[in-house]
């Protein structure tokens, strides 16, 4: 019994072809992002998640400057979207490969050196002569060995529209009830009262710590009171109509997208906006430290930096971070480039931090609401649930589907056992 | 008169029943790479998940032992309330993904079963809109439906205020299913059509003879047809409804809180952004059974169906 008996010759040749078709797709689809296994002794990948053009000027300007001073070394950039870096990476430790250098949410390095990715790079460190110039805060330690490093910060302030506030007589606010007033003036106006994001995630999670540690909410004592308080304030602000019901979908960058439109008194966002407001704004704008009272906090966010557990070049990787973000040269090219506050004592006392208007805001918030991110109360291996709970009941709580109460209550039943050593 | 001889091959019984035995036994040969590729791609994952849902599985120990800890994570995620919301928005899901898809489904084979050229055309539109990937389809339906979006343009230009679509946890569930329904509809549209398309023209030259009105057209000839039709596209569109993972992540992220939650979403978010993966694992295996206890319902129904 002879296969072509069965089928026809045209009919085999588009067998064939559909079968090959198959088998290269196949063989095609199982590619990791590129540049994973490079055994070239002078290539290093690194891998990050920067989507906004100014981060990528400065992820390029780290590239072409590294190469110009190592001879015959090429840096290879790596893009991977943010909520996908995590699992690729530690799906990547699985088959024993990575890349050189990996750019990773900073809240994330707890997780990430628990599931293998990254080298410890103690030796480095104490060998690196910038190391006393760096916050103890910005340097990850896990069992007594350093694991990532950040070389900026990024936080939260509050944007706000002046040509807005001129009109209507507003002083940019210093407290709360400042703030919930101008948001009034201007709703009476015709103009959005406030932009910030309510999605339940990290992103949420990350706006929502302010106003929560303004009610009195600490890690050290969890308190539904300050949850429930500083849940139905925000709330408020939607019942008023100060901010848009649709902020439970909203991530960090569609908020300032609406406050980009010239209509919206105020926004919660991060000084990582600042360059694509010096470019694109069409009106006069201003920043100020959130108006959180003496409890309020904000965190410390940004991406950290560390090396890879199967880099092929360690001490290519660990040069290339000297160099780059560890540099106070390198940390005042994320400044100029990004807006990102340096960790390094020498780069934040440059002189364009304390002149520049909205950079020395941000200074201000980090110097005086700072808090690190994730709250090291919180045991390492439950930062991720502890994250993830906060945004959902700020979610909830913004979006109608719990009261500001029971939202409280539901978190506090989801974080008392994940708080307990 | 001429007789036409007809030699018959004069072949022993016992070499047929040899060459027949041999043409048996390299038949199995072709299933090899069927085997191979199904157990390495659909058992052995399945074997891995069911592994997971007994341990406990974090980041720490993801790439080496896993302790096994039995039906733990099952309880905990019913206990706490978490997979039995879940499993309570996606039955919502499920059932308005199935009812709307099949009556538009049959409403619309109904109205395209002619063949005026418009048909093709339609028929053309709505094959591309079920091809439509679902993370486009996805995007571009939260752009409709946003606050400023062209849905909520319409009805403001009614005279009404914004519909909250997405973002009210009593209506975003709705609204992202019958965006995904829409999306299965061209599918059983191309189905029903067919089914109507083979009842016989003596039927309907039969019910007008007698009088029926399209309506009763409709009841008395067309629904009976297409009963078999329905039962295999009900069940495959709630097999395929269970599935509502891309939707929900690119329209509302599981949000407002947990209001869009389906089994599918909750198991992604367990797994890949909270790195639980034995309470991730152990949603997907409820999703599973679900949809096996389906798979088999469907399975019993052809087989019912063929026989009679």
């Amino acid at each position: 019994m002879h296969f072509s008996s069965f089928v026809s010759r045209r009919s085999q040749t588009v067998l064939s072809f559909t079968a090959l078709g198959v088998a290269s797709a196949l063989a095609l689809a199982g590619c990791a992002p590129a540049g994973g296994a490079d055994s070239d002794d002078n290539t290093i990948t690194v891998w990050h998640y920067y989507s906004l053009d100014n981060q990528n000027a400065m992820l390029d300007q780290y590239k072409s400057e590294f190469e110009a001073t190592n001879d015959g070394v090429t840096v290879e950039n790596v893009y991977v979207p943010q909520d996908q870096l995590n699992s690729k990476l530690i799906a990547a430790v699985g088959s024993g490969t990575g890349p050189d250098v990996v750019v990773f949410d900073g809240y994330s390095a707890t997780t990430l050196t628990s599931g293998g990715v990254l080298a410890a790079i103690t030796d480095e460190w104490s060998g690196f002569d910038g190391a006393d110039q760096i916050a103890e805060g910005a340097v990850t330690t896990v069992s007594g060995d350093v694991y990532s490093v950040q070389g900026y910060v990024n936080t939260l302030g509050l944007f706000y529209n002046k040509t807005i506030l001129d009109e209507l007589g507003i002083e940019p606010p210093t407290t709360v009830d400042q703030l919930e007033d101008g948001m009034a003036k201007a709703t009476a106006a015709g103009h959005q009262g406030i932009t910030l994001s309510g999605q339940p995630d990290v992103q949420g999670a990350f706006q929502a710590f302010p106003w929560l540690t303004e009610a009195g909410f600490d890690y050290a004592k969890p308190n539904a009171d300050a949850l429930s308080e500083g849940y139905a304030r925000v709330r408020g602000w939607i019942d008023n109509g100060y901010l848009s019901a649709q902020a439970p979908t909203w991530d960090q960058n569609v908020p300032f997208a609406e406050f980009m439109n010239g209509n919206t008194a105020f926004a919660e966002n991060g000084n990582w906006q600042l360059s694509s407001l010096e470019s694109d704004a069409t009106f006069d704008y201003g920043v100020v430290p959130l108006p959180v009272g003496t409890t309020g906090k904000v965190y410390l966010g940004g991406e950290a930096e560390g090396i890879g557990a199967f880099s092929k070049n360690p001490a290519l990787a660990w040069k290339y971070l000297e160099e780059t973000f560890l540099s106070k040269a390198g940390q005042l090219v994320a400044l100029d480039q990004v807006g990102s506050l340096p960790t390094r004592a020498d780069a934040s006392a440059d002189d364009s931090i304390s002149a520049d208007p909205y950079l020395s805001q941000f200074a201000e918030a980090i110097a005086t609401q700072g808090a690190p991110f994730p709250d090291t109360i919180i045991p390492p291996e439950n930062n991720e649930a502890v994250i993830n709970a906060n945004g959902q009941a700020w979610s909830a709580a913004l979006g109608g589907q719990t009261s500001p109460d029971q939202a409280a209550s539901d978190l506090i039943k989801v974080l008392e056992p994940l708080l307990q050593k | 008169m001429t007789y036409l001889t007809i030699r018959v091959p004069n072949w022993p019984s016992s070499a047929l029943r040899r060459r027949g035995r041999r043409a048996a036994k390299s038949r199995w040969i072709y299933l090899v790479p069927a085997t191979v590729f199904l157990g390495a791609l659909a058992i052995f994952p399945l074997v891995q998940l069911a592994r997971l849902s007994v341990s406990d599985v974090q980041v720490q120990n993801l790439n080496s032992d896993w302790p096994f800890v039995g039906v733990r994570n099952f309880i905990d995620g019913f206990s706490s309330g978490v997979l039995s919301q879940s499993l309570a928005n996606t039955l919502v899901f499920v059932t308005i993904v199935t009812v709307v898809g099949l009556v538009g489904g049959i409403a619309a084979a109904v109205a395209l079963r002619g063949t005026a050229k418009i048909t093709g055309v339609l028929l053309a539109a709505m094959v591309f809109i079920w091809a439509l990937p679902p993370v486009v389809n996805g995007s571009v339906w939260k752009f409709l439906l946003a606050d400023d979006g062209l849905v909520n343009n319409v009805v403001n230009l009614a005279g009404l205020q914004s519909f909250p679509f997405l973002y009210d946890e009593r209506y975003a569930l709705i609204s992202v299913a019958v965006v995904n329904a829409w999306a299965v509809i061209p599918f059983n549209t191309l189905v029903f059509r067919a089914a109507v398309l083979n009842v016989p023209v003596e039927q309907f030259e039969a019910a007008q003879l007698d009088g029926a009105t399209p309506a009763q057209e409709f009841g008395n000839v067309i629904l009976p047809a297409l009963r078999p039709t329905t039962i295999v596209l009900a069940v495959l569109t709630i097999v395929y409804a269970f599935r509502s993972f891309d939707f929900v992540y690119v329209m509302t992220k599981g949000g407002p809180g947990t209001a869009t939650q389906t089994l599918p979403y909750l198991s992604y978010q367990q797994a890949f952004v909270g790195y639980d993966f034995s309470a991730g694992a152990a949603t997907a295996v409820v999703a599973v059974l679900f949809v096996l206890i389906l798979a088999g319902v469907y399975a019993r129904s052809v087989l019912k169906e063929e026989s009679e």
